[in-house]
């Protein structure tokens, strides 16, 4: 009896599937592919938004037919005849070979155009001052993941002289961040994807499409922010446990705020003076530094006790909003620090994010007492200035 | 293989084993080479294993129905997702296609039995024998958790120390041999014993396609076998295939993987695409619409399947030119796949449809398979691709195409041939709620997936966070997983009860479909021994061209009924091949194997013992059992030209086959 | 049993073909690309050879080439201990197949003895993606010559108990339809591994 119903209904259903469809695509989402922020975003856009039309009409087409004869064809049981016999229609099977043949071809023409443009390399040198010294960089990040977070390396000389051979024993770069990928507006940014372990795939829908970072392999990648934003990213190429929460965010600034970070980025970690933050140190010191980098206490180049020896670099983390790979807010909604989370994740971080710690992959519990945890804590918010209120207001994922 | 020779020796009787007796009980299903009988049974355990992945799949939409779900945890839910696809590819889709050739195939082509009956058994039990031990892992507390892709490094010793995908390798490389084997049994079949006069242009477009699917499997198989070798000896004995640390490229495996994976895709929907093409003429009262180019299709896809395998890559850094390439490959498959929709709905156009459930879930099929086709074309595009690729997107575009398009087909299957298998229908009323709720809940899954893909919702994420817009859609889809199971649970009770129904009601008749090709000659259920005398075939569809003729107006009018024209299943004379009990006793050492591979060695001993001794017995076993079922020498008047012999006394002669 | 004779020389059946006969075909048509897979493993690997030897810097090419011809007699010694069984000539037919079997296993040696050699000047299984290809490769078709041999030996045995007969010289056919793509694929691999150019360190 229902089947009877939906029968009458299905046409309904459909077109009430579409409507919902429409309306799911208005909501809020930050990682949407089809609101694209930059240039390269939008002519991925460009070019499939015909053929989501292209699909669309030939959806109506078999739909409609099928609709059709659904209606027509049906057995009404009025004569026991046959239908006419037709075998088959050597005109009819030539059409429907070469006609979707034609269009196959013709969206293949464009999607070759796009493809190679794509593919193509438009940078031109942003001139920085890096030391007191006016310098033009060649705009080129090299992206690294890991289980499971994403390190950005800035090297102000270029990428060129930079032997990129193997992953986990990097040559030092000016900056090191994590997670969050700092760029100037109005200018293409190449990337240079490469991972420390197994595959990753970097992604930022609002900017670009995803390439996978393959250990030892170098892919060349680029992305490009037309105004100052946000864009949320996370890691599409399942790389374990916490493939899930290995996030990211790129972070498009004004060419004036992108000069402002790299003077304060390249600044070394200040001496703390209050003093639980001096004890922080030396528990720092002691425990954090096996894996962690801050410039100006440890040695950028010596690696962490981790299989990929690296370990997200601290010296500024005040400055970035999130931590752990993306997935928490440093700061609460009115600017303050998220202590709850961050004491969790230095009290036992393997039950905040899963990770197999044993297997010296991921952030292991410490061991540390809560005083020591509040001394941490005191120094890590030594670390990098605080960003600005609006920051972090629209970094929050987690409302 | 070369004791062969022993075995055919004329007059030199081998009693040192003899071969199981009788046709009843469990011990007559342990033992069996009728290849009907295997049929059912790879159909009876995909449908388990069906009820296991579905089950998993339900677990995923529990998780993931909420923001930061917490009913599976991480290490959890990616055991789940990998063992969900794992299992609805190789053990619930393949094996269905495989219970429709094994149990159907032989009756298309109007023969007695397979080329090989006793490798038939040894597919099926091997098949078995690794799905159980895959799925063992479940029970032994270590299932593999690297994705069915299995993805390197990430599935290497470093990345995946515990025996997970140990179980997952040595998993897929035992239902590898079954699959092989399968293959070689089936493509022999089909090229060797059609009845007289079947040419290969009168074949059914299902004999065709899984005729296609064999060749696919026969040259898809060696491949990711190598692939698993080497990821097998990179785990277990330190080889450096896939370790980047020593220079190795893990891109390896993708090719080596997709290569097999690609083909692997058209082996799950060929199948489907065969089956609907008896079914839709059948309903439609008209014969299929252009059949050379149906066939010819079906081709094209065996041919360009081996051809687009790195779409699968296009963002992996394989460089632009190959990307180039590959997007506009898959592009022109839609081709041959836009040929098969349009000839089904120019076989139902102008017909006079009947829509009972077989038919209705073939209609299903056509216009699911033309969405998943439509989302496939979407990311043939090379650079849209990069968006929707390992997103939702792709999980709703597979979807469309493996369960609107393949496990739909197979329903329409059931429908169409339980009369044929069982001997009675299927209740049409349950079947229609099947069907709706099936088709509905489907819909309510995977359609807004499309969305979530779009709005960037990555694949294999165990959780996401609120906030990115992912929680209405989730939830909707997990809703509608559930009104899926609410179907597959109507098929249930509709085999059930229809059973028990049949039990108080006259059998069903040898026609009740008015269908067109040979196995409906046999009487229903199919008799042990299928056709009581071969079929002499003239045209394409057979049987329907035996019931009816055109006047001379073209006006279709009956010149025979159904009864007249079936078989009634009475001969008694028809020799057939004896029982085994060496396919069962030969898969049931594999998984031993398995386990000593992964665990200790000495557990491979009695694997390799059970082998050895089956391989031992099934050579000396007698070639015959003169006490055997139906085992009165074929008087040889019902295989005139010795086409046919393969089936009947020499059926076992020549089993003796090269398995190394 | 006449039937099955019939049947064996491929009277009658779809193809004109046997169907063991076929069946081999076709499974040597499943080989192809389980060595084209391993062939192609080799090719991207055979300059990754990381800190270990390099193929150029290891290869024996005139030991292999003689192992190599060798290998190819045995081709020759199939079809001739075929055609004398072809002809009843069960004498002959053992002393061929014997005679396969032997440079099989001759074969067989060179490899172990190259193995071995390899071993001793630092080329494990392990030691790099090259290594680990080139074993494996070659390891393959050394299982595949073996197998082929434990087929020699048993139609020998057979011939011995009196079963192989001119009537059944189609099973000899099959096993040298097995024997000569194995050999077949070593032309491939030998080309393949020793006579392209391979890179020095």
């Amino acid at each position: 009896m229902i089947p009877r119903i939906l029968r009458a209904g299905r046409p309904a259903v459909l077109v009430g599937g579409a409507l919902l469809a429409l309306a799911g695509c208005a909501a809020d989402a930050p990682l949407d592919t089809l609101k694209p922020q930059g240039p390269i975003s939008r002519s991925i856009d460009s070019l499939s938004d015909p053929i989501f039309i292209i699909a669309g009409i030939v959806f109506v087409i078999i739909f409609g037919a099928s609709g059709l004869i659904w209606w027509k064809f049906r057995d009404d049981h009025s004569t026991d005849e046959f239908p006419t016999q037709i075998h088959g229609n050597f005109r009819a099977e030539i059409a429907w070979t070469i006609g979707p043949a034609v269009l196959m071809a013709a969206i293949g023409v464009f999607t070759l155009f796009g493809h190679f443009e794509l593919n193509g390399e438009d940078r031109h040198d942003i001139v920085l001052n890096v030391d007191d010294v006016s310098i033009s960089w060649d705009p080129e990040i090299l992206v690294v993941g890991q289980q499971w977070w994403w390190e950005f390396r800035y090297y102000f000389d270029g990428l060129d002289g930079v032997d990129l051979s193997d992953p986990r024993h990097l040559p030092p770069a000016d900056i090191v961040t994590a997670n969050q990928m700092v760029i100037p507006t109005g200018s293409e940014i190449g990337l240079s994807i490469t991972s420390r372990d197994v595959i990753h795939s970097f992604w930022i829908p609002a900017l670009n499409g995803k390439r996978d970072a393959v250990p030892r392999r170098i892919s060349p990648w680029k992305i490009e922010a037309d105004v100052p934003g946000f864009y949320f990213g996370q890691c599409t190429e399942f790389c374990g446990l916490s493939h899930a929460r290995m996030q990211m965010q790129a972070v498009a600034v004004t060419p004036v705020d992108f000069q402002a970070w790299v003077d304060e980025q390249m600044q070394p970690a200040a001496e703390p003076t209050d003093a639980a933050a001096q004890r922080g140190l030396a528990v720092f010191e002691g425990q954090c530094t096996r894996c962690h980098v801050v410039n100006g206490v440890n040695d950028p180049g010596k690696g962490a006790d981790l299989v990929a020896n690296a370990a997200p670099n601290l010296t500024h983390l005040m400055s970035r909003t999130t931590f752990a790979g993306g997935i928490f807010g440093l700061y609460e909604p009115d600017g303050s620090l998220n202590r709850t989370q961050l004491e969790a994740w230095l009290r036992n971080a393997p039950a905040e994010k899963p990770a197999y710690a044993e297997g010296r992959r991921g952030m292991p519990a410490m061991g540390l007492s809560e005083g020591q945890i509040d001394d941490v804590v005191a120094y890590l918010q030594t670390l990098g200035a605080r960003p600005d209120m609006e920051v972090i207001a629209a970094t929050e994922v987690h409302p | 293989m070369s004791d062969t020779i022993e075995l055919a020796a004329p007059g030199r009787p081998l009693g040192v084993y003899t071969r199981p007796r009788g046709n009843t009980g469990w011990r007559d299903w342990i033992t069996t080479v009728d290849h009907k009988k295997i049929g059912i049974l790879y159909g009876a355990t995909a449908m388990f294993f069906f009820g296991i992945g579905g089950l998993e799949a339900l677990l995923i939409r529990l998780q993931l129905a909420t923001p930061d779900g917490t009913v599976l945890g991480a290490d959890t839910y990616n055991r789940v997702f990998t063992m969900h696809g794992v299992t609805m590819v190789f053990l619930v889709i393949m094996p269905l296609a495989a219970a429709f050739a094994n149990y159907l195939l032989p009756l298309q082509i109007g023969a007695r039995d397979v080329a090989f009956p006793r490798l038939n058994a040894l597919s099926y039990w091997v098949f078995l024998a690794g799905g159980l031990f895959l799925n063992m892992s479940w029970l032994l507390g270590d299932s593999p958790d690297g994705g069915w892709f299995a993805y390197a490094p990430n599935t290497g010793a470093v990345f995946s120390p515990g025996h997970g995908m140990d179980y997952y390798v040595l998993g897929l490389q035992i239902m590898g041999i079954a699959s092989l084997v399968s293959a070689m049994n089936l493509i022999v079949t089909v090229l060797n014993m059609r009845a007289p006069g079947m040419t290969l242009f009168k074949m059914p477009v299902m004999t065709w396609m899984i005729l296609v699917v064999q060749f696919l499997l026969l040259f898809a198989v060696p491949v990711i076998t190598v692939a698993l070798f080497l990821l097998m000896f990179d785990r277990n004995y330190g080889a450096n295939f896939f370790n980047p640390e020593m220079g190795a490229d893990p891109l390896l495996w993708q090719h080596l993987f997709w290569i097999f994976g690609h083909p692997e895709v058209y082996i799950l929907i060929l199948p489907s695409f065969g089956i609907i093409s008896e079914v839709i003429p059948t309903f439609s009262r008209k014969p299929l619409f252009g059949y050379p180019f149906m066939v010819f299709s079906g081709i094209a896809i065996g041919f360009m399947g081996w051809g687009v395998w790195a779409h699968h890559m296009f963002v992996s850094g394989i460089g632009p030119i190959s990307v180039a390439a590959f997007s506009i490959s898959t592009m022109f498959i839609a081709v041959p796949t836009g040929v098969k929709i349009l000839n089904w709905l120019a076989t139902m156009w102008g017909g006079k449809i009947k829509f009972t459930v077989a038919m209705l879930f073939a209609f299903g099929v056509v216009s699911m398979f033309t969405i998943g086709g439509l989302s496939g074309v979407t990311h043939s595009v090379a650079p849209a691709d990069t968006q929707q690729t390992d997103t939702y997107y792709i999980v709703a575009h597979f979807h469309y195409v493996i369960f609107g398009g393949s496990l739909l087909g197979i329903f329409a299957g059931f429908y169409f041939w339980w009369p044929k298998v069982f001997g009675h229908l299927l209740s049409e009323k349950l079947g229609k709620w099947n069907f709706w709720l099936m088709i509905i809940g489907f819909n309510m899954t995977f359609g807004p997936m499309h969305i979530l893909g779009l709005q960037g919702m990555s694949r294999r994420i165990d959780s996401y966070s609120p906030g990115f817009g992912f929680e209405f859609w989730n939830m909707f889809a997990s809703i509608g997983s559930f009104i899926i199971a609410l179907g597959v649970l109507m098929f249930v009770i509709n085999v059930v009860t229809s059973a028990r129904r049949a039990r108080h009601e006259p059998p069903v008749g040898p026609d009740p479909w008015d269908a067109r090709s040979l196995e409906w000659f046999t009487p229903n259920p199919t008799p042990v021994h299928n056709f009581d005398e071969l079929i002499q075939v003239d045209s394409l569809d057979e049987f329907w061209h035996r019931k009816y003729a055109e006047d001379e107006n073209g006006r279709v009018v009956r010149v025979a009924s159904a009864e007249e024209v079936c078989q009634d299943g009475s001969a008694t004379d028809v020799h057939l091949p004896s029982p085994s009990y060496w396919p069962v006793v030969m898969a049931a050492g594999f998984p031993f194997v398995g386990f000593g591979l992964i665990y200790t060695l000495w557990v491979c001993i009695p694997g390799a013992l059970l082998i050895l001794m089956a391989i031992y017995g099934w050579i000396f076993e007698p070639t015959d059992d003169p006490d055997g079922p139906h085992g009165h020498p074929a008087d040889g008047s019902s295989d005139h030209d010795g086409a046919q012999a393969p089936s009947e006394a020499a059926g076992e002669t020549v089993e003796e086959a090269p398995v190394g | 049993m006449a039937d099955a004779a019939a049947v064996d020389h491929g009277h009658g059946t779809g193809t004109g073909l046997s169907n063991n006969k076929l069946l081999m075909w076709v499974f040597l048509g499943s080989e192809c690309l389980l060595f084209g897979g391993l062939i192609s493993t080799y090719l991207i690997y055979r300059s990754r050879y990381a800190d270990g030897p390099a193929p150029g810097d290891i290869f024996d090419i005139p030991f292999t080439s003689v192992s190599s011809f060798i290998l190819l007699m045995s081709s020759l010694t199939m079809v001739l201990s075929l055609s004398a069984l072809q002809r009843g000539d069960i004498r002959n037919n053992r002393v061929w197949l014997l005679a396969t079997a032997l440079l099989g296993s001759l074969f067989i040696g060179g490899q172990v003895y190259e193995f071995t050699t390899f071993l001793r000047e630092g080329l494990g299984y392990t030691t790099s993606p090259f290594s680990s290809a080139f074993f494996t490769l070659t390891g393959f078709h050394g299982i595949h010559v073996s197998l082929g041999i434990v087929m020699l030996v048993s139609l020998i045995i057979s011939s011995f108990r009196g079963t192989l007969t001119k009537e059944r010289s189609e099973t000899v056919e099959i096993v040298g339809l097995y024997w000569h793509f194995v050999d077949v694929v070593w032309i491939f691999i030998f080309t393949v591994i020793y006579l392209v150019p391979s890179p020095t360190s």
